[in-house]
C-alpha cells in the first residue's frame, strides 16, 4: 500500500513466489541444456549458443503462457488467487528472459554483419508480402518491446499516476505481444518439421492458455449480472442474500460495479473497483473491520470507502436502501472517502 | 528502412530521457504527495518514462490542472474482458493452425550436390 514509494514493497509472501519462480525457470533453464538435444531430435548438431538462445525463448514463451493462465484460472476458481497476487514480478522476470533469448540471437546469427546488430536483424529479411518465408523476427522484436514496457511500467506509482484504467489499457498489450510470440515461434522455429516436441510444447501450451481465455469470456458473460432501469436506484438483491462479513457485487447500467457489504449486521456499499489495480474488491472479505482486496490485500472501510491510517488509498462509496427486504443502490457514486450511514439489516421486514 | 527506424528508436529514447530528467526531479513532487521525501524508488521510473514520455506527459498535464474526473480511476477495464478473452481466444489458435499449415516437407529421396570442389582443411 501506499504512504511513501519504495524501490520494491518485499514481504515474506513475496519472497516466496519469486523464489519459487526462479528456482522454476532455472531448472527448466538446466533442464533444456541438458535434456534437449536428444529429445528435441535436432537433426543437425547446434552450438551452445543456438542452444542457449533456444533454452531462453522457450522458457520465456512458457513464463508468458502461464502469467497469462493466471488470469481466466483466478477467475474461474479463486483458489487460484495467491498465483495472482505477485504477477508483475513474474512479469519483470520474463521480460529480462525474453531479453537474454534476443541478445543470444543477435550475438550468433549478425555477430559478423557488416552493419550494427540491431539494424541487420530488421533488414536482412523484408519479404513481408509472403507468409512461407516471412520475418517473423519483427513479431519478436515487437514483443520483447511491449515486455518491456510494461515491466517498466509495473511499479505502483505507475498505477497511480497513470490511474488503474490506463495502466491497465495499457497492460492489455500483453494479449497482442502473446499472439505476436505465438506467430514469432509458429513461423520461425517450427517451420522446421523435424522437431515435434517444440511444435507440441507450444502447441498444448497456446492452446490450453486460448482454452482458458474463451471459458473465462464464457464465465463472466454467463454470470454478469447487468441491471437495466434509468431510475436513480436500482433494486439489486434481496438482503438476506448478503452474507456476514461478505459481499454481493452488482453491476450498473453505466457498467460500474458496486459491492454491497454487511458487516455487524449492517449494509454498505462501496465500489468494486480496489483504488490499487482495479480489483474486485466485492470478491473480498472483511478482515479487521475492513473489505480485503483479493488481489493485493489492500484495506477500505465500508462505510466511507478509506484505507486505516496511514495509508491514503480511497474509493467511491455508494447511497443504499432498504424496502421490504430488497436492497436498492443508488447508481450516483459519491466523491471517494465519503461517510455513508450504514442500514441495519434488522429493520428489515421480510 | 531499417536505419531510420533504429534512428527514430534513438531520438524517443533520447527525448524520453530529457523528460525523466524533468519529471523525476520536478514534476512528481508536484502531483503525487507520495513520492516527496522518497528518491530511491525513482530510478526505476527513468525506463518507463523513456519509453512512454508522450503519455507521461499527458498524464502530468492532466494531474497539474486537476482537470480529470475522479469517476474514471473507478470505472475498471473488466468490462471489456470478456470481448478481449473472447478475441484472443480465437487469434492464438488461428495463428498457430494458419502457420502450421505452410510447414513444407523436404523430398525424401532428394540428395544435396556438391556443385564445388571441397576446400582444403585447415592443419
Amino acid at each position: 500500500m501506499s504512504v511513501k514509494y519504495i524501490p520494491v514493497q518485499w514481504n515474506n509472501n513475496k519472497w516466496f513466489y519469486d523464489a519459487v519462480m526462479i528456482v522454476c525457470a532455472a531448472a527448466y533453464l538446466l533442464t533444456f541444456l541438458q535434456l534437449a538435444p536428444p529429445v528435441l531430435d535436432h537433426a543437425r548438431p547446434v552450438t551452445p549458443d543456438i542452444l542457449n538462445a533456444r533454452a531462453f525463448g522457450t522458457c520465456a514463451f512458457l513464463m508468458l503462457s502461464v502469467i497469462l493462465a493466471i488470469g481466466p484460472l483466478a477467475r474461474l476458481d479463486r483458489r487460484f488467487l495467491p498465483l495472482l497476487y505477485n504477477r508483475r514480478h513474474f512479469g519483470v522476470l520474463t521480460a529480462f528472459v525474453a531479453l537474454t533469448h534476443a541478445t543470444f540471437i543477435l550475438n550468433w546469427y549478425y555477430a559478423f554483419s557488416p552493419t550494427p546488430k540491431l539494424e541487420a536483424l530488421l533488414g536482412a529479411n523484408v519479404s513481408y508480402g509472403q507468409w512461407l518465408g516471412f520475418p517473423f523476427e519483427i513479431f519478436g522484436v515487437f514483443a520483447l518491446l511491449v515486455l518491456f514496457v510494461l515491466a517498466a511500467t509495473s511499479h505502483d506509482f505507475w498505477l497511480k499516476f497513470l490511474s488503474p484504467p490506463i495502466w491497465k489499457g495499457l497492460h492489455f498489450l500483453i494479449y497482442p505481444a502473446y499472439a505476436a510470440i505465438v506467430a514469432h515461434v509458429a513461423l520461425g522455429s517450427l517451420q522446421d518439421r523435424g522437431d515435434l516436441t517444440t511444435a507440441g510444447i507450444v502447441g498444448f501450451a497456446a492452446f490450453t492458455v486460448s482454452a482458458l481465455h474463451l471459458a473465462a469470456a464464457f464465465y463472466e458473460w454467463r454470470y454478469g449480472d447487468p441491471m437495466a432501469q434509468a431510475d436513480p436506484w436500482a433494486e439489486v438483491c434481496a438482503a438476506s442474500d448478503i452474507e456476514e462479513g461478505f459481499a454481493k457485487v452488482v453491476r450498473l447500467t453505466n457498467n460500474e460495479r458496486v459491492a454491497i457489504f454487511r458487516m455487524d449486521g449492517k449494509l454498505s456499499a462501496i465500489s468494486n473497483a480496489c483504488a490499487h489495480q482495479n480489483g474486485p474488491l466485492g470478491e473480498g472479505r472483511i478482515v479487521d473491520g475492513c473489505v480485503t482486496c483479493p488481489w493485493h490485500g489492500f484495506q477500505y472501510r465500508v462505510t466511507d470507502g478509506c484505507s486505516p491510517a496511514p495509508f491514503t488509498e480511497k474509493v467511491p462509496t455508494y447511497n443504499l436502501r432498504v424496502e421490504n427486504g430488497v436492497v436498492s443502490v443508488n447508481r450516483t457514486a459519491n466523491p471517494p472517502g465519503t461517510y455513508v450511514e450504514p442500514v441495519p439489516v434488522r429493520e428489515i421486514k421480510t | 528502412m531499417a536505419a531510420l527506424l533504429i534512428g527514430f528508436g534513438e531520438w524517443w529514447l533520447y527525448i524520453g530521457l530529457g523528460v525523466a530528467a524533468i519529471f523525476l526531479t520536478i514534476g512528481i513532487d508536484r502531483i503525487d504527495e507520495d513520492a516527496r521525501g522518497a528518491y530511491i524508488f525513482r530510478p526505476l521510473l527513468i525506463p518507463g518514462v523513456m519509453l512512454i514520455w508522450p503519455l507521461v506527459l499527458w498524464r502530468w498535464f492532466k494531474l497539474e490542472t486537476n482537470s480529470e474526473s475522479w469517476r474514471k480511476r473507478y470505472q475498471p477495464q473488466r468490462a471489456s474482458h470478456a470481448r478481449l478473452w473472447l478475441v484472443f481466444g480465437i487469434i492464438i489458435p488461428v495463428t498457430f493452425l494458419a502457420a502450421m499449415s505452410f510447414r513444407q516437407t523436404p523430398p525424401a529421396d532428394f540428395e544435396p550436390q556438391r556443385l564445388s570442389e571441397a576446400g582444403e582443411t585447415a592443419q
